[in-house]
Parts: C-alpha cells; sequence; structure tokens
C-alpha cells in the first residue's frame, strides 16, 4: 500500500510537470533558506564547544545603564580591578583569568607586522585546554615568554622551530617563543567574533603588560575595551545564575561611584554566547530573527504547496470518488494525499540538500566561517523538518478532497461549487501579508541606516586619509616634525591630531557643573582631545569664538594644568544652561571627577551639535581640547590626487620615523566598517524578503495557470459568446487581487509596528510619515507584481482561439 | 437479499427542493437480475446510488442482508460496500493515471489482502474479460468499448454477490453494447445478483425483472419468465 502510494505519487508529479516543477522548485527554496538560517544560528549559538570544560567557562561583562547614553546596552568586557576581586573573595572559584588585547609591532630578525598580542594570566590556559605542539601551558609562568600559534610561527619561521627564537614588541622589548599552540579552530569567539575578532597567535603573560606599557591592572576602574575579556570556570556543581549573584555582589561592593553612574551591573554569559556578544550589546537578537525569517520563508513554501495541491485535488475528486466507491476509507485515502505531499517534500529536501551543499561553501569561503552541514547528527531533524512540512503542507487538501461522500466526489461537487476557494484565498492572503511585510520593513530599514550614512557625510570622510597608532615611544616625540613634513606635501591641505576619528567608536566623559562641587546639576560631557587644526581639517565651522592656538599656554593641556580653554558644542552650552553661543565666550565650568589636576574649563569657542560618536547614537553634548599628549591618530586632509598623495606621505613616514611602518588608512574605511555590520543585516534580510516574495508570485503564477486551465471551458464559451480578451484577462485577475489587498491591509500596520521597534534603536529616526511612505511604497511594489505575474498569464489565456479551449475539455 | 420500504430522497439546494425518490418500495433477492427503467430524471441513478450506499436516503428504511443500513455513517457502510457491491458506470470512471491492471487492483486495495493474491486475480479477470494485452495500458489509450470491459472487470474481480449497473452500455455502440450484456449474463447464470440502469429495452430484456420508474415512485414491476 506505501509503496503503491509513492507511485501515484510520482506519476502525478510527471503528469503535471510545471505544477510539480512549481512545488518541488518552491518548497526547496523554502526549505533551503530555513535549513540554511537554522545551521547558520546553531553554528554561531554553539561556539567554543570543543574546549573541554566550554560549558563550566563563563565571561563577566559589564551592563550600561540607559541613562549613561552610551548607545550600547551592554559589553562584553570587565575592568581588570575584578579578576582579583574574585580570586580573593569567591572562594569556589579557582580559576579565573583576563585576556587584554594590545596592537604591537612585532618584529622576528628583520620582518615585522602589526599584530594584535593578547596579554593573559597564567590561568588563562588551565580554563582553555590548547593543543600544544611543543612547550606546555606553564610558558605563560615566564614572564618573559610567548605562546604563539601555529599560523604565527608558519608566517615568521616557515618550516624551522620557533621555540627559544626572540620576538621584540615595538623595537624594544624582547620576549623569547616558550611553546606553539595548535590554531584553535574558526568556530571559536577567540577567532570570529562579530566585532572586532582576531585570531589568537600571540599571547603573554599579563605581568608583561605592566612592564612594558604604562598600564597598571591593579585597582583599574577607569578603562573598559570591547574584547578585553574576564574568563572565569566554575567546578562542576556551581551554575551561571550562581556566579551572577556573586559577581552582582562584587559590583555592589567594589565598583567605584563614578563607575556606578555609568554602569549598572556585571553580566556573566556563558562562553557559547561570547562570540555573539555583539547582538546583546546593540540589543538586536539576530539570531532569533534569522532563525524566524528562514522559518516565514518556509511557511510561504509551504502555502504554495497547500495552495497548488488543493487546487489540484479537486481536480482528482472522481478519483477519490471511485476509490471511495472501491470501498476506501477516509484515513486511507487521507494517508494516500499525505505520502505525496511528503514524497515532494522529500523530493524537494534532497533538492535543497544538494543546494546547500554548494551555497554552504560558497558562504564559508566568503565569511571564513565553518559552517557544515553533517548529516549524522542533522538527520533525524531534517527529516522531522520533512515530515511535518509534508504533512502540514498537503493536509488541508487531503482533508478537503477526501472529506466528501462517494457520490459526492465522483459527480466532483467540490469543484462545482468552487470549495476551497475561500481557503485559497485566504492563504494567497497569508502568502503575500508575510512578503508584503518583510518587504517593507527591509526598505525601512534601508532607508533608516542610509540616512544614518548620509548623516557621516558631514565630515568630509572622503578626503581624510588617517595615521594610526602614534601614541608609542619613538613616534609621538616626532609628531611635530612629522605635522611639518606632512604639511610641505603639495596635495595636503591640512593635518590634524586627535585621540580619536570621529565614527571611532570610541568613548570618553567627565561629569561637569557649572558650580565648583556642586554634583546636584552636573552634566556628563563627552571629550576630544585634539590638535588646534582638528576643525579645520574636519571642516567643523566655529559659531562663536576660535580653535585653540599652539602659543597660548592656557589652550594646552599639560599634566599641571589646573585649568584649560576649550571649545563645546551647542548641546554642552545647552545642558549647562550657560546661554546662546555669543555669549558663551569665557563663561566657565568645573570638573567633578578628582583624578587628576585639571578642575576649570574656560570656552574659547562654540561649534554646532554634530553626531561626532556616530553609528545609531545621539548627539552628544563635547568639549574639544588640545591635548599634546594624546595624539594617537592624525587626520591628513588631501585634496585632489588621494593615491599619489598617499605615496607621498609614505615617503615623509618612512624619513620621519624608518623604526615603524606606517599604519595608514582612509576615513572612509573606518566609517564603512561601522556600517558594514548594518549593511550585512539589511541585504540579509532583503534576501529573505526578495525570496519570500518570489515563492509567493511563483506559487500565484501557478495557482493562476492552474485556475485558467480548469475555466478553459468556460473561457472558451464566454469567447464564443462575444467577450473580448481584455473581459476575460480581467475575470482572470479579479480572483487575485481582493485577497492580495487584504494582505496589505494586515501587513502594513504590522510592518509598521516592527519597523518602530527597529527604528527606537537609533537616536535619529526616519519620521513616522516617511516610514508610511515608504511602507505604502513596499506594499504597491509587491501588489503590482502580483498583478503582473497574474496579468501576463491572463492575456496570454485571453488571446487564445476559442475552439482551442472548447476543444481542452 | 436487500429490501427498500417507503424509501424517500430529497435534494435540497438553496431555494429548490428536489423529490428525486418518493416512497420507494422495492425488494431484491439473492440471484435476481433487475433492470431499471424510466424517463431521464425519474430517479433512477438516485436509487442506484442509495442501493449501492454512495449516498443515504432522506427517509425510509433500507434492509441489506437484514441490516438496516439507513442511518450508517460512511465508515460503517464502506465497510459493507466493500464486501458486497461491485459498480459499473456510465462514464467507465477509471483512473486516468493508473494502468489497466492497476485499475482493477484498486478493487482489491481496500481488501486486506495479500500482493501476490491481489496480482493473481486481476490476471484471472483479465484473461476472462480478454484484456490481457492491455494489461500495462492507460486507459486513454483505450477505446470506449475496452474502457468498458475494463470497467466490468474491475466490477467483479472483488467476487462481490451484488453489481449495480447504471447504463452500463450508455456511452458504447451495439456491438459493443452487446459484448458488456454477455458478460453480464454470464455473471447472473453464475450466481451474481445484478442491477441495471438502461433506456434500452432490448437491454432490459436480458434481465428477469423490470422495474419502471416515473417521477420518483415505482409503477410497475414486470416479471418475465427465464
Ligand atoms: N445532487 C443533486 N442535487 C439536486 N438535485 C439532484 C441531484 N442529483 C439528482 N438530482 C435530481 O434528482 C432527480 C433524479 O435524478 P437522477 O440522476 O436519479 O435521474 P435519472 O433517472 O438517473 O436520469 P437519467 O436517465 O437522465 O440519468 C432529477 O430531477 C435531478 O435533477
Ligand atoms: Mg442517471
Amino acid at each position: 500500500m506505501f509503496w503503491n502510494n509513492i507511485k501515484i505519487a510520482l506519476r502525478n508529479l510527471k503528469k503535471n510537470k510545471l505544477y510539480a516543477t512549481i512545488n518541488v522548485v518552491g518548497l526547496a527554496l523554502g526549505l533551503a533558506l530555513y535549513v540554511f538560517a537554522s545551521l547558520l544560528a546553531d553554528y554561531e549559538r554553539t561556539h567554543d564547544m570543543f574546549f573541554r570544560n566550554a560549558d563550566r567557562i563563563y565571561t563577566v561583562g559589564t551592563s550600561v545603564l540607559p541613562e549613561a547614553n552610551l548607545g550600547i546596552r551592554d559589553i562584553d568586557s570587565a575592568h581588570t580591578a575584578l579578576a582579583p576581586l574574585i580570586k580573593a573573595e569567591i572562594a569556589d572559584i579557582q580559576l579565573v583569568a583576563r585576556s587584554l588585547r594590545r596592537e604591537y609591532l612585532v618584529r622576528v630578525d628583520q620582518e615585522s607586522f602589526y599584530e594584535r598580542v593578547r596579554f593573559v594570566d597564567p590561568e588563562f590556559t588551565e580554563i582553555f585546554d590548547f593543543k600544544f605542539v611543543s612547550g606546555d601551558p606553564s610558558a605563560l609562568q615566564d614572564p618573559s615568554s610567548v605562546i604563539i600559534s601555529e599560523a604565527f610561527s608558519q608566517k615568521y619561521f616557515g618550516d624551522s622551530d620557533p621555540i627559544g627564537k626572540v620576538v621584540t614588541l615595538d623595537n624594544k622589548h624582547d620576549f623569547h617563543i616558550a611553546a606553539v599552540i595548535e590554531d584553535v579552530p574558526l568556530n571559536s569567539h577567540f577567532n570570529s567574533a562579530i566585532l572586532n575578532a582576531s585570531v589568537l597567535d600571540i599571547f603573554i603573560s599579563f605581568q608583561a603588560l605592566s612592564r612594558i606599557s604604562d598600564y597598571n591592572p591593579e585597582g583599574e576602574w577607569d578603562n573598559l575595551s570591547v574584547n578585553d575579556l574576564t574568563y572565569v570556570q566554575l567546578p562542576p556543581q556551581l551554575d551561571g545564575d550562581w556566579l551572577q549573584a556573586q559577581a552582582t555582589s562584587l559590583f555592589d561592593r567594589h565598583m567605584p561611584e563614578a563607575g556606578k553612574d555609568v554602569f549598572s551591573g556585571f553580566k556573566v554569559r556563558p562562553l557559547k554566547k561570547a562570540n555573539l556578544v555583539i547582538w546583546e550589546m546593540l540589543g538586536l537578537p539576530v539570531m532569533t530573527i534569522i532563525k524566524l525569517l528562514g522559518l516565514l520563508v518556509l511557511i510561504v513554501a509551504c502555502v504554495n504547496y497547500t495552495n497548488l495541491a488543493t487546487a489540484q485535488a479537486l481536480g482528482r475528486s472522481r478519483e477519490v470518488g471511485m476509490r471511495k466507491t472501491m470501498g476506501a476509507s477516509q484515513r486511507q485515502l487521507l494517508t494516500q494525499f499525505l505520502v505525496e505531499s511528503i514524497t515532494i517534500t522529500a523530493i524537494a529536501m534532497l533538492v535543497a540538500l544538494a543546494g546547500l551543499e554548494v551555497i554552504i561553501q560558497l558562504f564559508n569561503n566568503a565569511t571564513n566561517k565553518i559552517l557544515t552541514l553533517s548529516y549524522m547528527s542533522t538527520l533525524p531533524w531534517l527529516v522531522m523538518t520533512t515530515l511535518i512540512v509534508g504533512v502540514s503542507a498537503g493536509a488541508y487538501p487531503a482533508w478537503l478532497i477526501t472529506r466528501a461522500s462517494p457520490i459526492d466526489a465522483l459527480r466532483d461537487v467540490a469543484r462545482k461549487t468552487k470549495k476551497g476557494t475561500r481557503f485559497r484565498a485566504v492563504m494567497i492572503g497569508v502568502q503575500f501579508a508575510i512578503s508584503v511585510f518583510m518587504l517593507s520593513v527591509v526598505a525601512i530599514m534601508y532607508v533608516q541606516n542610509q540616512k544614518m550614512e548620509d548623516a557621516s557625510y558631514v565630515f568630509p570622510r572622503s578626503e581624510i586619509y588617517t595615521l594610526q597608532r602614534l601614541n608609542v615611544e619613538g613616534i609621538s616625540e616626532r609628531l611635530d616634525t612629522l605635522q611639518t613634513e606632512l604639511k610641505n606635501i603639495p596635495g595636503v591641505e591640512n593635518v590634524a591630531y586627535s585621540i580619536w576619528t570621529p565614527f571611532d567608536q570610541s568613548n570618553s566623559s567627565t561629569n561637569v557643573s557649572t558650580v565648583p562641587g556642586d554634583s546636584s546639576n552636573k552634566v556628563s560631557l563627552h571629550i576630544l582631545r585634539i590638535s588646534p587644526e582638528f576643525f579645520d581639517t574636519y571642516d567643523i565651522p566655529l559659531l562663536s569664538g576660535s580653535a585653540p592656538t599652539r602659543e597660548m599656554a592656557n589652550d594646552m593641556y599639560s599634566e599641571e594644568s589646573e585649568s584649560i580653554n576649550v571649545v563645546v558644542n551647542e548641546l554642552a552650552l545647552e545642558q549647562l544652561s550657560l546661554g546662546p553661543a555669543h555669549e558663551a565666550i569665557n563663561k566657565r565650568f568645573y570638573d567633578l571627577d578628582e583624578d587628576d589636576n585639571l578642575k576649570e574649563f574656560v570656552i574659547k569657542g562654540v561649534v554646532p551639535s554634530q553626531n561626532i560618536v556616530g553609528l545609531h547614537n545621539d548627539i552628544h553634548p563635547f568639549m574639544f581640547y588640545y591635548d599634546p599628549t594624546n595624539h594617537w591618530v592624525a587626520s591628513i586632509r588631501i585634496r585632489g590626487n588621494m593615491l599619489s598623495t598617499v605615496a607621498s606621505i609614505e615617503k615623509v613616514w618612512k624619513d620621519v620615523i624608518p623604526e615603524y611602518p606606517m599604519q595608514g588608512r582612509f576615513l572612509d574605511e573606518t566609517f564603512e566598517e561601522v556600517f558594514k555590520i548594518f549593511r550585512a543585516m539589511n541585504m540579509t534580510l532583503a534576501g529573505f524578503a526578495g525570496l519570500a516574495l518570489i515563492l509567493a508570485l511563483i506559487g500565484l503564477f501557478g495557482l493562476a495557470a492552474f485556475m485558467a486551465a480548469q475555466r478553459t471551458k468556460e473561457i472558451g464559451v464566454r469567447k464564443v459568446l462575444g467577450a473580448g480578451s481584455m473581459q476575460i484577462a480581467r475575470l482572470l485577475v479579479w480572483q487575485f487581487t481582493k485577497p492580495v489587498l487584504w494582505a496589505l491591509l494586515v501587513a502594513l500596520p504590522l510592518a509598521y509596528f516592527a519597523s518602530a521597534a527597529y527604528l527606537t534603536f537609533f537616536a535619529e529616526r526616519i519620521g513616522s510619515s516617511q516610514a508610511a511612505v515608504i511602507m505604502l511604497g513596499a506594499g504597491v511594489f509587491g501588489v503590482l507584481f502580483a498583478w503582473g505575474t497574474v496579468a501576463g498569464h491572463a492575456i496570454r489565456i485571453a488571446q487564445r482561439n476559442p475552439i482551442q479551449a472548447l476543444r481542452y475539455e | 437479499m436487500l429490501k427498500l420500504h417507503d424509501l424517500y430522497k430529497v435534494y435540497r439546494t438553496d431555494d429548490v427542493e428536489t423529490v428525486a425518490l418518493s416512497g420507494v418500495n422495492l425488494e431484491i433477492n439473492q440471484g435476481d437480475f433487475i433492470a431499471v427503467m424510466g424517463p431521464s430524471g425519474c430517479g433512477k441513478s438516485t436509487l442506484l446510488n442509495i442501493i449501492g450506499m454512495l449516498d443515504s436516503p432522506s427517509d425510509g428504511s433500507y434492509c441489506f442482508l437484514d441490516e438496516d443500513v439507513a442511518g450508517y455513517g460512511e465508515a460503517q457502510l464502506s465497510v459493507i460496500r466493500k464486501k458486497n457491491i461491485g459498480f459499473i458506470f456510465q462514464s467507465f470512471n477509471l483512473i486516468d493515471e493508473l494502468t489497466v491492471a492497476e485499475n482493477i487492483e484498486l478493487a482489491l486495495l481496500y481488501h486486506d489482502m495479500p500482493a501476490a493474491e491481489r496480482t493473481r486475480r486481476v490476471k484471472d479477470v483479465m484473461d476472462r474479460i480478454g484484456i490481457a494485452h492491455r494489461a500495462g495500458h492507460m486507459p486513454g489509450q483505450l477505446s470506449g468499448g475496452q474502457q468498458q470491459r475494463v470497467a466490468v472487470a474491475r466490477a467483479i474481480v472483488g467476487d462481490q454477490p451484488l453489481i449495480l449497473a447504471d447504463e452500463p452500455t450508455g456511452n458504447l455502440d451495439s456491438v459493443h453494447g452487446q459484448e458488456v450484456m454477455d458478460m453480464l449474463r454470464t455473471l447472473h447464470s453464475e450466481g451474481t445478483t445484478i442491477v441495471m440502469v438502461t433506456h434500452s429495452p432490448a437491454h432490459a430484456d436480458y434481465a428477469q425483472r423490470t422495474v419502471n420508474l416515473f417521477d420518483g415512485y415505482v409503477v410497475t414491476e414486470n416479471t418475465r419468465a427465464a
């Protein structure tokens, strides 16, 4: 009986080739996307599981107060002061390790490259069971030794043995190589964290960091950089909730007051979440969304099948009647139809899997991931998916067709009374609702992202070339020479230094007040340390007053400064209630934080409020002052040919600072880095939405073809009686228009709410009327496509010779 | 074998009520060969469908093998039907997607019969009816007469004691019609009970008894000496 059913299923497929192709292709697309989305989400969610203790390892990050206005909810790192406290105060925890990542110029013999070096506590190699090719974990006990990866070894030493060789950081600090580990697989947060990923290929004892830099980790509660992680390994009997409670209590007892103004607590995460932390930081549950979208597309594909199968099943009413006459029970017939739909789903699944083999390969190559479709572990899930899809897609047509009494079935009552028409209409509606919903959300996201990107063009981003990492001994003393030499290059218009550039995603702030020591109306001001040329270089106009100069002593910050002249933006003026720009000059405000000598700020100039932090952030209140001790980046404004000027810049650098390679990049690249995440998100969504729409259109086309074939006789008769082609076409199109219009009515409000949720993420949003227009546009777009699909077909049908139509039956 | 008493069938559509059968009384015995005649629309097919349990009466009683089946649901009816009744239709009702052999096998498919047994029976019947050489063909590749022969084969392969034939010769020319009637006569002589609707007095002559319907009730019953 079972094989009999499958045989019939296959024969039916062969008989209706168009219908079969549409069904298989549609389901295959839906299944492929769904399986891919699930694989991707699972891949991203199960990173680092190859470490022996993976499920006992946690990271401790820090949650940010919304009032702090940092634009993120939390950060994956914790202050370096935390780890020693955990060890000292929580007896049950033996294994805690910090990992701080810093960029250094790494030299071996004559070869040097900038590398990201990790400084780690000795417990790091106990928590993570790296596979040692040579040497052993104890290498970290010696603060003058380093552990490298095989890839690193290959890069610098080729095939020769690296053990004992010397590695020099920043031309000054020598370390010897004590151990080599196998490369950590790609599906580890070390390699694939979306934010700032860098391969784990050289790490050094934590103690070395304070020896070679001025960084003092003890009691350090000021600095927090993304990716500086604190790892904790728990004993088997304890879990993450327990650790969270401990961490909260540590926060309450030890976090300094200034920190409590910005942070709300520590946040414990299992290791496997470490690579997805960016989405949590931003508050966008991207993996869940991807899985959900995959499911939505699969639903659209199922609806396609259901619709076509319903239409087609009605054509098989006589067969069902005959089988019933022969004594088939409804259950037997239901089984027959379900076996049929499961067979088709299974074929579609095979097609999807074949496609996925290719897609995954391409995806891995493009994204440096190692996604695999392992049939061993996923087989039960794939089979379940096939069964569920097959049964749910085939259930309605099977029920509809086998429900009729034998005589009704023989007489084909169902078709004649248009049973299932309403259902089909509803299903078309559902498909288009989903497609239009996705389309309009994508459209809104696109426009919003575009708006964010446009905002970045206030700055002359395409005319600026930046030089990074100037805060290094051996470079910082020569910045004046460098600036003079650079300015002599013909294409260079201006050269400014600053601690970071706009859109760099850095943040530093201090609390100030117009009354000394009065914290009752404190304002948190963001600080950007610059050189006097900064405003000219970035085209930031001064509304009143002037920029700092190199000549006036009070314009320049030094460690001893107690008072300094600053430039503020209008928002800072407003928050400090210091009146309009032209009245603000020479007004003063005072520092409330007591960490250095600086107490007093005198307003020297006012600039407009601009989005300097960039991305989705608010415009913040800012102050700028000239601080020659913190020149980390040079911004070079270039007029004319960028490339030849950059070549000249490189030549100048080599003359002035021969010991270090130049690290230059176009400011555009910095901006692009920020936008590319959003663009990728948008592209992905657009892909999903596009596919959903294509599926819906394929389904609509199939259904239109089917309905028209069924009405061939009616069309023939109408034409014989004098109906024109247009009248026939209108007749065929109209039956599909109503459900599509209904779909709009349902989808657009839903899309409106969904995109509103996305928009709250941004400080500067597109207006709600603009959003409405965009969504209507997307809706109209969907409807036009639907009409086009159906009308194209209808017109062809309508133009047929009526005799041809009549002979068809 | 079966007994209809005061049987009514009323079709209700939106605003009109059609009384297809009004108070039919009829008794059919084991081994009968009955022809049902009457003008178009008088209720012959309706009567046959109710006898065949493809449709249920609106009122009245229907005893089949001493069981009152008038109130039975489709699930119970289908069990009785597949055991006892074979059908032949005017429009053949063969399934286009199945081969000749498979169409015939269909009648056994729902009978809990091992596949080998089914194949054997189908082969026997095809030999008997003379369509064995067409076993692998699709119905669309056969002539009308051949299709009706397949339909007859399908009706008799299950060895059911009662065969219902609704205008079995209606779509056939006289030569092929004759062939089908000969087959029915052979079946009757082997003991099968047959109820046949026909418009042809000549074909009605094959039966022992003719029931004349008019406007939903039985007008006359003629019994012929064999
Ligand atoms: N499904 C139905 N719905 C409504 N009325 C019906 C239905 N089926 C049959 N009828 C009506 O019942 C009456 C009897 O129909 P039936 O098909 O039994 O006639 P018939 O005697 O077999 O005619 P013919 O010789 O033309 O086949 C007719 O008046 C017909 O219109
Ligand atoms: Mg009839």
